[in-house]
């Protein structure tokens, strides 16, 4: 092989040299110029003719390069076996559904970057699918989950399921908390829910009740692990909340695979829309897909996590509580999610399975939460703004209720922040419910309609 | 497909192994360089089976290295476009297969895989015929044809095809009898 002979386009993948018999003939070629040199170097050492050889050797050996590569790539279904030719510029043009390290998985050839297709890299490294393609696998997908009766859950980490921090934010009254992982290194606990993330230096506090709300929504979702971390920390995480992989496998999409910044789509999803549920702490980063989301109630086990959003109250881990398995936020919602899951799969309803849509049945289940209730507000947001733009307005419409401008016989809660405004009178004076805001709020995080007595405006505001 | 060919590649030497065994630390120096790296033009190298010629060694200036223009035999090993591999399959998922055929990676696409087989998920996803007769799973051997391939410094990525005539499965690893 002459060393020389670097031909300029190896450099570049499926380049010219990779077709054998080409590349063959090449060879043997250059072998037969080698011998003739070397012989002519053993005989005639200092022969000008030699040179004049070499060069037309050469002149040869580029001209063989030049031939190779204008030879042209050509889809499998163009090549003329029986003439031993590959004919150039094939008439079928490929449409490269599946782009595996910038090399079409179709026809060979190699792709640049740009075009329709998504980057799908927590599947497999540097793959990515044309939009025909992920049509198709949503479609497939479809039929294969109705055909299971399992609907697609995306879940996030941090807040949702877990509480990290790091070890450096560990205040002193939470000291006792790395005590405890060290002992829970040496036995090896499988309800050990306190961990330690070796490379991070960080603690890791999984959120109660979860192993058994992930075992029982495997029965009724495929799961996706949604965060807006770092694809390694999304997979160490992964690995303590699903240590069999059964979970999420090959499902873990983190940060570096959203195609929006600072926004989560559905885009890299491969499940249609209408099937998919969305657990999550953090609104604004669902824009486009606010009504397959259910919001959950934040959880702050660590101090530090809970200085982020807000200061004065104490995390669980200073008062050494944490929330409680038997109804905490998640057995909460995974009775939701159940409901979703039995009114989706309901064999009385007669619209065909593949036209549901799950965010309908979370509206339908939203709107029982406050049936009924007919609210006014009473100083929670100033008279000079629309109050039907009012976030708390909506939300409480969201959840079934009637909003109104004004006091009447209807209305049936004052929600009020203060106790001694007109409105907050009249309702005492009319034995009508009267709640803070925080009251609609619960019924949102904890999807039941709350006892009024447990969000009753306090009776005496002290001067 | 494996070759046998000729390399040259100049080695830099310490010279604290100028000694009475200079040309075996040369050599081993040599192999330990080349042997399991990847080039474009050649391929993987698989082993060096022996040292043709070792040239005069040059005193590189400044520092003590002495670098020697070492001619080796070696067997490498490169796939191309359009060449028949046989290869056991690592992975499937439902964009397709991935196999191995020692150093090289090749990923077969659902697209080229033939209509009649169809991809079951599980916690053995496989590709089947209707029939069930003929299962593409982890740890299959498969003949399969290079339709495409892709070097990179470390390594070299091949798409391949199960679609044409006498490609597929050779053996199977679950298969009972």
């Amino acid at each position: 092989m002459n060393l020389a002979a670097e031909s300029p386009s190896s450099s570049c993948s499926s380049g010219s040299t990779d077709d054998f018999a080409a590349f063959l003939e090449n060879e043997i070629e250059a072998q037969i110029e080698e011998e003739e040199i070397e012989e002519e170097h053993i005989e005639e050492e200092d022969d000008d003719e030699i040179e004049i050889e070499i060069a037309e050797h050469s002149n040869k050996r580029r001209k063989v390069m030049d031939d190779e590569s204008t030879d042209e790539e050509s889809p499998l279904n163009t090549v003329d076996l029986a003439n031993g030719q590959i004919s150039n510029g094939g008439n079928v043009v490929c449409a490269h559904p599946i782009i595996i390290r910038n090399l079409c998985s179709h026809c060979g050839e190699f792709v640049e970057e740009a075009g329709s297709s998504v980057a799908f890299n927590y599947i497999h490294k540097d793959l990515r699918l044309g939009a025909s393609e992920i049509e198709k696998l949503r479609k497939e997908d479809l039929k294969h989950l109705l055909k299971d009766k399992k609907l697609i859950l995306v879940l996030d980490l941090d807040h949702t399921l877990i509480n990290s921090s790091r070890m450096i934010d560990i205040i002193p009254d939470e000291q006792y908390l790395i005590k405890q992982v060290e002992e829970g290194k040496e036995t090896d606990d499988p309800n050990q829910t306190l961990f330690q993330l070796g490379r991070y230096h960080m603690l890791t506090k999984l959120r109660p009740f979860v192993r058994t709300f992930l075992k029982e929504a495997k029965n009724m979702f495929e799961m996706y692990i949604y965060t807006m971390g770092e694809r390694a920390y999304a997979m160490e995480i992964a690995k303590l909340l699903d240590p069999g992989d059964v979970y999420f496998p090959s499902k873990v999409i983190c940060q570096s695979d959203c195609t929006t910044r600072n926004q989560k789509g559905l885009d890299v999803v491969l499940g249609a829309d209408n099937l998919v549920i969305i657990l999550d702490d953090t609104e604004h980063v669902w824009h486009k897909h606010k009504e397959n989301l259910i919001l959950m109630e934040r959880y702050h086990y660590f101090a530090s996590s809970v200085r982020q959003f807000s200061s004065g109250i104490k995390s669980l881990s200073e008062m050494k509580k944490d929330e409680r398995e038997s109804d905490g936020i998640l057995a909460t919602i995974l009775s939701v999610l159940k409901r979703a899951h039995e009114m989706f799969f309901d064999p009385k309803i007669g619209i065909d399975l593949s036209s549901r849509d799950v965010r309908q049945i979370l509206k339908l289940i939203r709107q029982d939460i406050l049936e009924g209730c007919n609210i006014v507000f009473s100083r929670v947001f100033p008279s000079t703004v629309r109050a039907e733009e009012q976030p708390i307005w909506k939300l409480a419409e969201q959840l079934g209720a009637t909003c109104l401008d004004d006091v009447d016989d209807s209305v049936t809660h004052v929600v009020a922040v203060v106790p001694n405004t007109q409105k907050a009178e009249w309702a005492r004076d009319n034995n009508k419910f009267l709640v803070t805001p925080r009251w609609i709020e619960a019924a949102n995080y904890l999807w039941q309609r709350q006892k009024e007595e447990d969000f009753a405006v306090p009776k005496k505001v002290d001067k | 497909m494996f070759f046998h060919i000729v390399l040259e590649r100049k080695i830099q030497l310490h010279p604290r192994y100028f000694g009475p065994h200079l040309r075996d630390k040369l050599v081993a120096k040599l192999m330990k360089e080349v042997e399991g790296t990847c080039s474009g033009r050649h391929g993987f190298v698989v082993a060096i089976t022996g040292v043709e010629d070792i040239g005069k060694g040059l005193i590189r200036e400044g520092t003590g290295f002495v670098t020697f223009p070492v001619k080796y035999q070696c067997v490498v090993f490169r796939p191309f476009k359009g060449e028949i591999l046989e290869a056991v399959v690592t992975m499937v998922n439902k964009m397709g297969f991935f196999a191995e055929a020692g150093p090289v990676q090749i990923f077969v696409s659902n697209h080229l895989i033939p209509d009649d087989m169809e991809y079951q998920a599980g916690d053995m996803p496989n590709y089947t015929t209707s029939d069930g007769s003929v299962k593409i799973q982890k740890d299959c051997e498969v003949r399969l044809k290079i339709m495409g391939t892709r070097v990179d410094a470390t390594e070299i990525f091949c798409i391949g095809t199960i679609k044409d005539d006498f490609l597929g499965v050779i053996s199977d690893p679950s298969a009972a009898s």
